[in-house]
């Protein structure tokens, strides 16, 4: 093997001790081996990189043992080739994602020094490094016999590699023979006729819902915060090789080609992947839908909220008597006082102040949920990381569901209210489009109806509807949704369970999720935690405020000083017209 | 190649001297001819192509950094800094035309004058003395620096050493580096009486596992594609020398040498082959020269390799930190020997790159461990020129001493500059490069060494040299760094939407307003045949009139015509003078239909 000659390639050994704090102070130690090939034609000042993951036998997830030998013995091909204009770098890490985030940040950023009863991750320092990567291939490979490869590309936070890049595998691997493609089904299942139409939408949603969680596919995916193109090519073990079985190690050759393909254009590159697609669709092997095509549509969805928004702030109540239309409350009485105070200009002063407070409470417990977790004395109870995130989560999200009981707005609060949460909720989705197109789609495509529904107008609102959009907004509270997906998936995973099993594992599983959300979040730098604490959070606790509309008894309003402690009733009941 | 490159490089190095006034018989013109322009006094160019690596070869005879590098000391009198500037300029010039290199992008945005770390070598100590330094990392060496490197050569490539030298197998080498260095050595009291020296080193690194071998044996014609031809008829001396002891030891050379050298330089001895070409080409007979080396031939050839020691400092520089807008220039100084050594660095932080001074820091760490922590190296000495944008790059000397046993990481936070649009090169995203550092040190042992000491010129006169300074000179890598770059295929294709917009707007506009639009007359016949045919009849009546009308009808409608402009008044000027002339086609078929009715 190539790396055993020194000389040859440095050996080089990067050490990364991880500490999880939020597992409850397990340790992972992994050691990561690389070699540099150092590149005749360069001063090494610009690398590629070639990883395999490596995985004790002993590990849950599927054997790819295949694959590191496949690294050296291309490494030993390529240890006689003149042609290389950009340092190899050949790279086995331990301890999946964990390893090649240690060694990403090691070579990043190896001269930090840590304080280490903070640090989450432990990389430690890289003896040798190669410039300033390119790109990189990341080769998991079940078996010399293949069946197909399938080429995965969503990193981390829904981030993908260069287009182009995907196409040149795309290409190598069609030219050396080897079906391959992004969610390529096994040659089996290939054949049964789906209509075209069919198995691209279906293609679509599937990518937009492994793009939407953030989560990497493989250990490319954290390639892509540090600006270096990457990729995984899995090749999959063949079913059945009982009678196809050629000489051994023979099915190596095309794959260790393409590879070779894939390094020699990387290698002729003479500038970085730019300007090309990094945001695309893969709807087919060679179709993509571009941002330009898949933007409006979000775009589309969320401008009924901008314009709902504009709607209510042009219909809402200037003087006290259209507050009172508004809210409903028409007494005899108080049109007297009216009429008599009518005189002077009856300018209605919107609550402003009470709204801002009220908007900063919700964020404040969203950004709650982001720190408490990870207080150390929250870490010194003695219980599970799982439980124990939830359980904080749940108890925010409780204050949130009581929040509305409690504090009620003064009057014209709520409808002031509603503006701003249709405003920052269409800027948030955007942003959050932007950042991660198919988290911020499905979040539209769930709530936007609800949003639309929504109203806080008494009058033209029948109670049915009512409690309709109240037990939708109930169930769209964020870890109700997180556990219904999960429901989902557990369901479909284990459809032979009864359905109180099912409920009871998926419960446990939301747990689990919760609290790995929180560790990506944490060490790998994913978004998705932050993203439903922060803003999630905030914006269902003010959309439940207005889906129940509490509104002050107007009498309590008006005698506010006699009765200030008069509790709040539901105010649907006391419509008058 | 496991590491016979102790042996391979000094088979590759010529070295020649030419000891004249001004003589072009020996100097090319050209550089005699800039002695007497420019007051110049040593002027050294390296092409390189490559990294020279330490670890494994050891110091090289003559330093050199991946790219070109130039520096120069000048001297002379009434000498000033500006002059200096300009002269510098134009000597990068010359040199660009007389190498092929692109050292005309020399100028003052990417050249400092070193304080401490290069020393003249040979200067009259009284006068004034100016230095210039200048790297160009982005400069690819290629064929076309290594033919007029040659053509300087006082027998060109036809004879002598320069003959192995051919493009298609120097550029097959792990390393290849082309030196040119002239130097001006005048008396001390007679400042006219002077000596030119000029020294062209060439400087390869052949790596055995390239070539495919099935065996570890190699020679010169393997390496060079063919053997020796003689020598330089104008040599005075023209030999090989061949590395023998460490792991020179393994190889059996034939043709067996006549003669050996034992050197002993700084504690360490080393022991050379020589083969004189004077000697072997005495002989009329003789046609082509070559040298083999011959490995043992045991069955397992890997096992015996024996490791390489590590030369007492070895260094290197990373850039670290990620993203487009601030990292940090690292330099990493390592010290293998058991005692404390002196350490020099000099960097060169280009405009484009902001470094912030108070950022600096050098913390050490033991050398076995890879992790640095809070201990810090204090300096004893600092230079620092801050850099100005668009006009001046960051300059930087550092000395201090290092521990035995110890590195030392030199860090400097920088940001990265957004530059304006034309100051981007055409391939954008390659990045920008930042030169390499010079790390000096003045070294315990004589292991691994084998520069020039700075009065010598051959190879022989390192042998003789025991003096104690071993001063070596090491480069490290160049870096490259991405600054933030604008999508520039964007505008292309605003420029060239909104210009299609703008064309196909403008046309018809341009054509609605300006033209004048004459209505013509109908010249064909219709196709039906019906009117066709009443189209004959009238035809043949009205062409009568017309021939008699033609004479005062024409004139009047031109008139008109000169007169208003557009489409309205091409009417009705001429209708009334000749009913049928110009007749406009609308009226015209509506007096056929009119007709036909």
């Amino acid at each position: 093997m190539a790396t055993q000659r020194i000389g040859d390639i440095n050996k080089r050994r990067n050490k990364a001790a991880t500490k999880t704090e939020a597992i409850k102070s397990i340790q992972y130690h992994g050691k990561n081996i690389y070699g540099i090939l150092r590149a005749p034609r360069i001063a090494s000042t610009e690398g590629i990189v070639f990883a395999a993951p490596y995985r004790a036998a002993s590990s849950v997830h599927t054997d790819i043992s295949a694959s590191v030998p496949l690294l050296l013995a291309f490494a030993d091909f390529a240890r006689r080739k003149n042609y290389w204009a950009k340092d190899l770098i050949f790279l086995v890490t331990e301890q999946e994602q964990l390893g090649m985030q240690a060694w990403l940040e090691a070579y990043h950023d190896g001269d930090r020094d840590l304080d280490l009863s903070k640090a989450y991750l432990r990389p430690g320092n890289l003896p040798a490094r190669a410039g300033s990567l390119q790109a990189a291939l990341n080769i998991e490979v079940q078996d010399l016999e293949i069946d197909h490869v399938d080429v995965r590309i969503e990193g981390l936070n829904g981030k993908l590699p260069n287009l182009d890049m995907f196409n040149l595998v795309q290409r190598i691997m069609a030219r050396e023979g080897i079906a391959s493609g992004y969610k390529q089904a096994p040659r089996k299942k290939r054949r049964h006729s789906q209509s075209h139409f069919e198995q691209n939408l279906r293609q679509m949603l599937t990518m937009l819902a492994s793009q939407s969680s953030g989560v990497p596919t493989g250990n490319h995916g954290l390639f892509h915060r540090y600006r270096i193109d990457a990729l995984t090519i899995a090749a999959n073990r063949r079913a059945t090789h009982a009678t196809l079985k050629g000489s051994p190690g023979s099915a190596a050759v095309p794959l260790l080609k393409a590879i070779e393909g894939i390094a020699r254009s990387l290698n002729n590159l003479l500038e970085r992947f730019h300007q090309s697609f990094f945001f695309y669709v893969i709807v087919n092997n060679d179709r993509y839908i571009s941002i330009g095509d898949y933007m409006p549509a979000l775009v589309a969805l969320v401008a009924c909220a901008f314009l709902k928004a504009y709607l209510t702030w042009s219909t809402l109540p200037a003087t006290n008597a259209e507050l009172e239309k508004a809210a409903g409350w028409l007494r005899e009485h108080e049109q007297e006082a009216e009429l008599e105070e009518n005189l002077e200009p009856d300018k209605f002063e919107l609550p402003y102040g009470s709204v801002l407070i009220y908007l900063t409470a919700t964020l404040l417990i969203g950004f709650l949920c982001n720190v408490l977790p990870l207080q150390q004395y929250f870490l010194e109870i003695p219980m599970g990381a799982a439980p124990l995130t939830t359980s904080v989560l749940s108890f925010l999200s409780l204050i949130g569901f009581v929040l509305p009981f409690v504090v009620v707005l003064p009057p014209g609060g709520l409808e002031l209210l509603h503006v701003a949460f249709l405003l920052i909720y269409g800027c948030a989705l955007i942003v959050i489009g932007l950042l991660n197109f198919a988290l911020g789609f499905f979040a539209a495509v769930l709530t936007v109806p609800l949003v639309i529904a929504l109203e806080t107008k008494e009058e033209n609102s029948r109670s049915t509807l009512r409690d309709t959009i109240r037990l939708a907004t109930l169930v769209m509270n964020p870890m109700m949704v997180v556990y219904v997906i999960v429901l989902a998936m557990t369901f479909y995973q284990f459809p032979e369970l009864p359905v109180q099993k099912i409920m009871l594992r998926a419960a446990t599983a939301a747990m689990d999720a919760s609290a790995y959300g929180l560790i990506d979040s944490v060490i790998y730098g994913n978004w998705l935690y932050f993203v439903i604490c922060t803003i999630f959070l905030p914006l269902w606790i003010i959309c439940w405020t207005l889906s129940l509309s509490k509104r002050r008894d107007y009498a309590d309003y008006l005698d506010f000083d006699e009765s200030p402690s008069t509790s709040p009733q539901p105010q649907s009941k006391v419509k008058t017209n | 190649m496991s590491t016979p490159t102790f042996s391979s490089p000094r088979a590759g190095t010529t070295a020649k001297r030419i000891i004249v006034i001004y003589h072009t018989q020996l100097t090319p013109r050209v550089i005699a001819e800039l002695l007497q322009q420019f007051a110049v006094k040593e002027l050294h160019i390296g092409l390189t192509q490559g990294l020279w690596r330490y670890e494994t070869w050891g110091y090289p005879i003559v330093e050199a950094t991946s790219g070109a590098e130039m520096w120069a000391w000048f001297s002379g009198a009434n000498l000033t800094n500006r002059d200096v500037d300009s002269q510098w300029k134009a000597l990068a010039n010359v040199f660009s035309g007389v190498l092929c290199a692109s050292l005309n992008f020399v100028d003052n945005t990417n050249s400092i004058a070193p304080r401490h770390l290069i020393r003249p070598q040979f200067m009259p100590a009284n006068g004034q003395r100016f230095v210039r330094y200048a790297t160009l990392p982005r400069e690819i060496v290629c064929t076309e620096n290594l033919t007029p490197w040659k053509k300087l050569l006082p027998c060109g490539s036809a004879s002598g050493f320069a003959s192995l030298l051919n493009s298609g197998h120097v550029h097959n080498t792990k390393y290849h580096s082309l030196g040119l260095k002239v130097r001006v050595l005048c008396e001390d009291h007679d400042e006219d009486n002077c000596i030119v020296e000029l020294t062209q080193t060439a400087n390869l690194v052949y790596d055995l596992r390239l070539f495919e071998l099935s065996n570890n044996d190699f020679s010169l014609r393997r390496l060079f594609g063919m053997g020796l031809n003689g020598y330089c008829e104008l040599a005075e001396s023209s030999k090989i020398y061949v590395q023998r002891n460490e792991l020179g030891e393994r190889y059996q050379l034939v043709p067996e040498p006549v003669h050996e050298v034992k050197t002993t330089r700084g504690g360490h001895s080393v022991v050379y082959s020589v083969y004189d070409m004077h000697e072997q080409f005495k002989e009329a007979g003789e046609r082509l020269f070559n040298v083999a080396w011959l490995a043992p031939k045991s069955a397992n050839r890997r096992r015996n390799l024996a490791k390489p020691s590590l030369p007492p400092v070895t260094v290197h520089r990373y850039l670290l930190g990620h993203g487009q807008e601030r990292g940090r220039i690292v330099t990493e100084v390592t010290n293998s020997h058991y005692d404390a050594l002196p350490i020099m660095l000099q960097e060169v932080i280009p405009w484009y790159v902001h470094a912030y001074l108070h950022t600096l820091s050098i913390r050490r760490k033991p050398q076995r461990i890879n992790e640095y922590g809070r201990q810090r190296l204090p300096f004893k000495l600092l230079h620092y020129t801050p850099g100005k944008q668009r006009e001046l790059p960051s300059h930087l000397e550092i000395g201090f001493m290092l521990p035995g046993q110890t590195s030392a990481l030199i860090s400097i936070d920088v940001d990265y500059l957004l530059l304006k649009w034309l100051e981007y090169p055409p391939d954008a995203n390659h990045g920008h490069y930042i030169g390499s550092a010079i790390v000096s040190s003045q070294l315990p042992m004589g292991r691994n060494y084998s520069a020039l000491p700075p009065e010598g010129h051959l190879f022989e006169h390192s042998f003789k040299c025991d003096t104690a300074e071993l001063c070596a000179h090491l480069h490290t890598e160049a870096l490259i760094v991405s600054l933030p770059t604008p999508d520039f295929s964007m505008p292309y294709n605003v420029i060239c939407l909104a210009c299609t917009v703008v064309a196909l707007a403008f046309g018809p506009i341009h054509s609605v307003a300006t033209k004048m639009i004459i209505v013509g007359r109908q010249t064909s016949t219709p196709k039906n045949f019906v009117k066709r045919s009443s189209n004959q009849v009238f035809r043949r009546g009205k062409a009568a009139d017309e021939a008699a009308a033609e004479g005062e009808g024409l004139p009047a409608a031109g008139a008109a015509a000169s007169d208003a402009t557009g489409v309205a008044s091409a009417r009705p000027a001429i209708s009334p003078g000749s009913p049928s002339g110009d007749q406009p086609l609308l009226e015209d078929l509506d007096e056929e239909e009119e007709e036909q009715d």
